[in-house]
């Protein structure tokens, strides 16, 4: 089971991978901080949404992959399914995390607060504590084929569980019209602050799906010593 | 079911321990708000339910209690009873379990808080029921699932808050509009009955995931 002898190439792509990324990253962030003309209403805060945003879309991603990579696993049983759930959940709950802190300080000069309950929002919030809630799920499960079996069962029930959240918050929030979040995004984005803009998005998914594939590869070989380890107790006894 | 109810009935220890704790929880409340009409008719439902979760916690916990000791579980599954049929029964002896309670104290409620006159009761009771139906189909699904884990009681509350989210934003705001008898609360209510049907036919199609023993 274990690829000790892969072949030299494959050794070097993480890294020319990695080298990529963080070249990405650096052109995004330049392109964030002074390729992009100030806004003019908000000032330069505003330049916190080339982060903000892309972190949201990022994180979405990575939930999306940890939804589909559980339902995978509670049909097939693959311990390949279960370490792209695990790396799906922990990248999408880091990327919303960033997500979930640039907000505030960015509303705090915009919005004259640090925190409305708006369904944007209280949408994000909500799927920040799921995910936590699910991290903890493993931690305290024990090792074996029951971590897994528990973890993909509570994933579909968030995933779930996150447009039914979306419709009531709808609602709830209805009667007050929210504050506009995204005007300027959609609505005509000056052409440099597009570049900005997309060059982060970019960024950020080539940054999850780096993460992603360490986690991946790592999550897959501790199953594989877990294995060994179980066989040759096996073996002695 | 039927046996789950018998042993409540006869032990009535759940009964009495998630009865004397919902109770304390809006006795607390009420002196705590100092409550009088013009809040109850404010925050009324919130701490309604409040007082409700905090009951349904305590017997969601139980609800597989009893089947972790000396391997009952396993014993269980040896009975021709499939995994979704346990889980629908433990499901349906918890919510007689809660709905009970909440008969006793949504009284206690309406003379503690000074309930405004022209609360609509039936409304409030509808709600109730489809708002108990949907803490006990996730939270029974739930509770299953914790029987495998050491920090059981901890775990419980952790993964049934945030996925009952919207159903407490739900009945909270049903109960309000009931309070103040402001109108009907018809779309709470069909998002209650979604949030019910579509957690208690993924509960039951995922009963082999969570309740299969090792």
């Amino acid at each position: 089971m274990p690829h000790a002898d892969a072949p030299a190439s494959s050794s070097l792509r993480p890294w020319l991978a990695a080298a990529g990324t963080l070249a990405l990253l650096l052109i995004a962030l330049w392109w964030a901080l002074i390729g992009a003309p100030t806004e003019a209403t908000m000032g330069t805060i505003q330049r916190i949404f080339y982060y903000h945003a892309p972190a949201a879309f990022t994180a979405w991603a990575a939930l999306l992959l940890n939804a589909g990579a559980s339902i995978a696993y509670l049909a097939r049983r693959s311990p390949r399914a279960d370490a792209l759930a695990v790396a799906g959940a922990e990248v999408g709950l880091a990327f919303l995390s960033i997500n979930l802190i640039s907000g505030p300080i960015w509303a705090r000069p915009v919005w004259g607060v640090w925190w409305v309950w708006d369904p944007r929002l209280t949408l994000t919030l909500a799927m920040w504590m799921m995910y936590a809630a699910y991290l903890i799920l493993r931690q305290v499960t024990p090792e074996g084929s029951l971590q897994p079996r528990l973890a993909a069962a509570l994933a579909v029930i968030f995933a779930a569980d996150i447009p039914i959240d979306y419709m009531a918050i709808r609602w709830w929030r209805g009667q007050h019209p929210a504050p506009v979040l995204f005007g300027g995004a959609d609505s005509g984005l000056a052409p440099r602050m597009a570049i900005a803009f997309w060059l982060s998005v970019a960024a950020f998914l080539a940054l999850m799906a780096l993460l992603v594939n360490f986690r991946y590869r790592q999550e897959l070989m501790r199953h594989q010593v877990r294995e060994l380890r179980r066989q040759r107790l096996l073996q002695e006894a | 079911m039927a046996r789950d109810l018998r042993i409540e009935l006869r032990t009535k220890e759940a009964l009495l321990a998630m009865g004397f704790y919902a109770l304390l929880v809006i006795i607390v409340f009420s002196f705590a708000f100092n409550a009088d009409a013009a809040l109850t008719l404010r925050i009324g439902g919130a701490l309604l339910w409040v007082a409700f979760l905090f009951a349904a916690m305590v017997a969601l916990d139980r609800a597989f209690l009893r089947e972790s000791a000396e391997a009952a579980l396993t014993g269980l599954q040896t009975t021709p009873a499939s995994r979704a049929a346990i889980l629908a029964g433990k499901l349906g002896s918890s919510f007689l379990l809660m709905l009970g309670l909440e008969a006793v104290l949504l009284p206690l409620f309406a003379v503690l808080f000074n309930a405004p006159p022209q609360a609509r009761w039936g409304g409030i009771a509808l709600t109730a029921v489809l708002g108990t139906w949907a803490l006990a189909s996730v939270g029974t699904y739930f509770s299953a699932m914790s029987v495998h884990v050491r920090q059981r009681g901890v775990l419980l509350p952790l993964l049934l808050l945030p996925a009952a989210i919207p159903a407490i934003l739900a009945v909270v705001q049903a109960t309000q509009t009931y309070l103040e008898a402001t109108g009907v609360a018809n779309y709470w209510l069909q998002l209650l009955l979604g949030y019910d049907i579509i957690f208690t036919s993924l509960g039951l199609l995922l009963a082999d995931a969570v309740l299969e023993v090792e």
